[in-house]
């Protein structure tokens, strides 16, 4: 069945656009950014198309979950990639809640949060 | 002679500093206020004496610990181990002994705090060993995340509004990196399906057309170039190095830059040996823009005036020298680019030291505001204007054995452009050191009247800290910068071999451990390049400091032909955090097109 195949191709590659296309945008907005908030907001964007391609690379069509405590063994994702994607979650997180902590901080400190306003160095 | 056997030390250096970072968090306010200072100098010297045990006994054969017990199996690496090369284990000691100088700079720095910093210098070294002795892709973005983390909070840690801003955009930038790293990650997993180093190391020798793999290497090189602060993902550290506080800052410029190219360094070697596209790649477009870096870096440190962040744009013209030699891909570039690193660190470290004396003892880090002010704390000048010299390449020390060499991978290998722009780097990085030296310790060159506009808010560290404490690690610095330089090249050379041709098949227990080839050592003849780039330093500095008293016409010459470039360039480097990720859409593209 040729169309048949050809949806199965087409939806194979899905993920790896919508991965390609996160990261774009993402960097994008960061670009043209205008509140630090905002912009963490983008951060996570781009991220989140690490977890699309990580989870793309271990998908097996028609595999079962990973895990084999109540069912019997058979085919299954790929479980490095799925612990990989819950360690790259906790590292998001972290590093998200460290800069809101910051930009919390600056915010008392200058009353604004706009990249074009804050500048490490006025030259 | 060693009380442990050197077969389980390997995670000893990481899970050490962990488990009293975590000991020190639960216990600090209880803990005597001098307590957390000697505990972390005490953690921070025994991981190096443990990295410096394991350095030895690996000389042979590298040492390889499973975690857990799970050995590979018919090839297959199934656990996560930590492998042990002479290269990782001295500079795994390298960073131990440069918190412990550190730590003990940082004397009494944060006081009104429950040892909070020295928990996160802790968590800061253990992702830094962890870096260096670790084995598996994945593993090493763990650790590459937990360094950057600890590095994101120790930068804003002290909550000024500066270090703040500076601490955002190191993080947003770094950020990115990291997520690239993990797109590479997942790219060859998908090719290869392993994330063992050596079991990567023989995947991609038998895909070695795919573009795929190609691909990987991009993202994972443009994530960790981002911590090497290569041109052009270098922007984020002249911000977070200089408003960082001094004692982190010793850190950054010391060791994190530099382990970033190590980590390039591992990749290249172990995983894409087998690939000819990566080899391309690092041999034309890494060489290019550790050249690029050498010589930017150079000219920007020679524009500013506030000395933080002029050291660290010395430190991205270093960390260019140190990517020419990895780019090199011979066994003079990389041994050189070893050395290099221990004696930059070392040098690098004492001047963010000096610049931290500076900051406590005279109120302000503005070279122009601070003119003849230093006259009272000679000491410490004393050691700027020696460590301008390293900088600019005097041939003595571990700076220079490294670059030369440097100098000889690239004399062989007739890269002129490379070379012209390895001097640039020096003379400028050395010419600037020497004129702060000039300027804030003797008082020389002239009033300029703008000594009130200092780029930066009032900044002043912790004053009343004794001024022999602060000079203690400065000195020992320098000191150890000089000595061994024989020795150590002898090591880097062995060192550098065995990260050449690693052994994988016996690490993934396929083969039985052949013995390593390692080329006969012999001593680099000596060059002209130091000489001309010490005597060229002392000269421009010279310029700098004394061109009011030139003809009219030759002054006025000297300051049209250096104005306009120069403000351009100054002007790329805006501050604007939207920017800088522009740039590495632009590094990212130059991959694309190499």
């Amino acid at each position: 069945m040729p169309v048949g195949q050809a949806l199965d191709h087409a939806t194979s590659l899905l993920p790896w656009c919508v991965s390609a296309w996160l990261l774009g945008v993402g960097l994008y907005a960061i670009l043209t950014s205008r509140h630090f908030v905002h912009l963490i907001g983008c951060l996570s964007v781009v991220q989140s198309s690490t977890y699309v391609l990580l989870l793309a690379a271990g998908y097996r069509k028609g595999a079962q979950a990973p895990i084999f405590y109540s069912h019997p063994p058979g085919i299954a994702v790929d479980p490095v990639l799925q612990a990989l994607v819950l360690t790259d979650v906790v590292i998001g997180a972290t590093v998200t809640a460290l800069l809101l902590a910051l930009v919390l901080q600056l915010h008392k400190r200058r009353g604004t949060l706009d990249p074009e306003r804050l500048r490490p160095m006025r030259r | 002679m060693t009380v442990l056997p050197v077969g389980v030390m390997p995670p000893l250096p990481v899970a050490g500093p962990l488990a009293v970072a975590g000991l020190l968090l639960a216990t600090g306010t209880r803990l005597p206020r001098r307590m957390p200072d000697v505990v972390a100098i005490l953690v921070a010297l025994a991981a190096c004496v443990l990295c410096a045990l394991m350095a030895m006994g690996s000389a042979h054969a590298p040492l390889v610990y499973w975690f857990g017990g799970w050995e590979p199996r018919h090839g297959l690496a199934i656990g996560i181990g930590f492998v042990v090369s002479p290269a990782g284990a001295w500079l795994g000691a390298f960073i131990a002994l440069l918190f412990a100088a550190t730590l003990l700079f940082a004397w009494g720095y944060f006081d009104a705090v429950h040892a909070h910093f020295h928990v996160l210098m802790l968590l800061f070294m253990a992702g830094m060993i962890g870096f260096c002795l670790t084995h598996d892709l994945f593993n090493l973005f763990v650790w590459f995340e937990l360094m950057s983390v600890s590095a994101f909070a120790l930068t804003g840690y002290a909550l000024r509004t500066d270090a703040l801003e500076g601490a955002l955009n190191f993080t947003v930038v770094n950020t990115i990196g990291s997520y690239l790293i993990l797109g590479g990650i997942g790219l060859i997993y998908l090719e290869v399906g392993a994330l063992d180093f050596s079991a990567l190391g023989r995947g991609v020798a038998a895909h070695p057309g795919d573009p795929a793999v190609a691909a990987a290497f991009a993202l994972l090189a443009s994530g960790l170039l981002t911590k090497g602060a290569q041109v052009p993902f270098h922007f984020w550290l002249s911000d977070a190095h200089a408003v960082a506080p001094s004692p982190v800052s010793v850190i950054f410029s010391g060791a994190m830059v530099s382990i970033g190219l190590y980590g390039v360094a591992v990749l290249d070697w172990t995983v894409f040996a087998g690939s000819a596209v990566v080899q391309h790649l690092v041999h034309t477009l890494l060489l290019g823009m550790g050249a690029a870096s050498a010589a930017v870096g150079g000219v920007m440190a020679l524009m500013q005036r506030h000395v933080k962040r002029l050291l660290a744009f010395s430190t991205i013209s270093h960390a260019g020298i140190l990517l020419v030699g990895l780019a090199l891909s011979d066994g003079n570039g990389l041994s050189g680019m070893l050395v290099y690193l221990l004696g930059h660190g070392l040098v690098k470290g004492a001047l963010f030291m000096v610049a931290g004396i500076m900051l406590a003892s005279l109120g302000g880090i503005d070279e122009l505001g601070l003119r003849g002010q230093g006259r009272r704390i000679w000491p410490a000048g004393l050691v700027m204007g020696f460590g301008g010299l390293l900088l600019a390449g005097m041939p003595v020390g571990l700076m220079d054995t490294g670059l030369e060499r440097i100098e000889l991978a690239m004399r062989d290998q007739h890269q002129i452009v490379v070379r012209v722009a390895v001097l640039t780097g020096m003379v400028c990085t050395g010419a600037a050191v020497l004129r702060v030296a000039g300027r804030v310790f003797v008082g020389w060159g002239p009033v300029s009247g703008e000594e009130e506009c200092s780029p930066t808010d009032e900044e002043r560290e912790k004053a009343d800290r004794p001024l022999w404490l602060m000079m203690l690690p400065t000195v020992v610095l320098v000191a150890l910068s000089l000595c061994g330089s024989h020795d150590a090249d002898r090591i880097a050379w062995r060192a550098a071999a065995l990260l050449m041709h690693p052994d994988g098949e016996a690490i993934l227990g396929l083969a039985t451990a052949r013995p390593a080839v390692v080329a006969p050592w012999a001593a680099v003849p000596g060059s002209w390049l130091p000489w001309v780039a010490t005597g060229l330093a002392v000269a421009l500095s010279g310029l700098e400091l004394f061109w009011h008293r030139l003809p009219r016409s030759l002054a006025r010459g000297y300051d049209r032909a250096s104005g306009p470039a120069l403000g351009a360039l100054g002007a790329l480097h805006s501050g604007l955090v939207g920017d800088y990720v522009a740039w590495i859409a632009v590094g990212l593209a130059l991959f694309v097109l190499a």
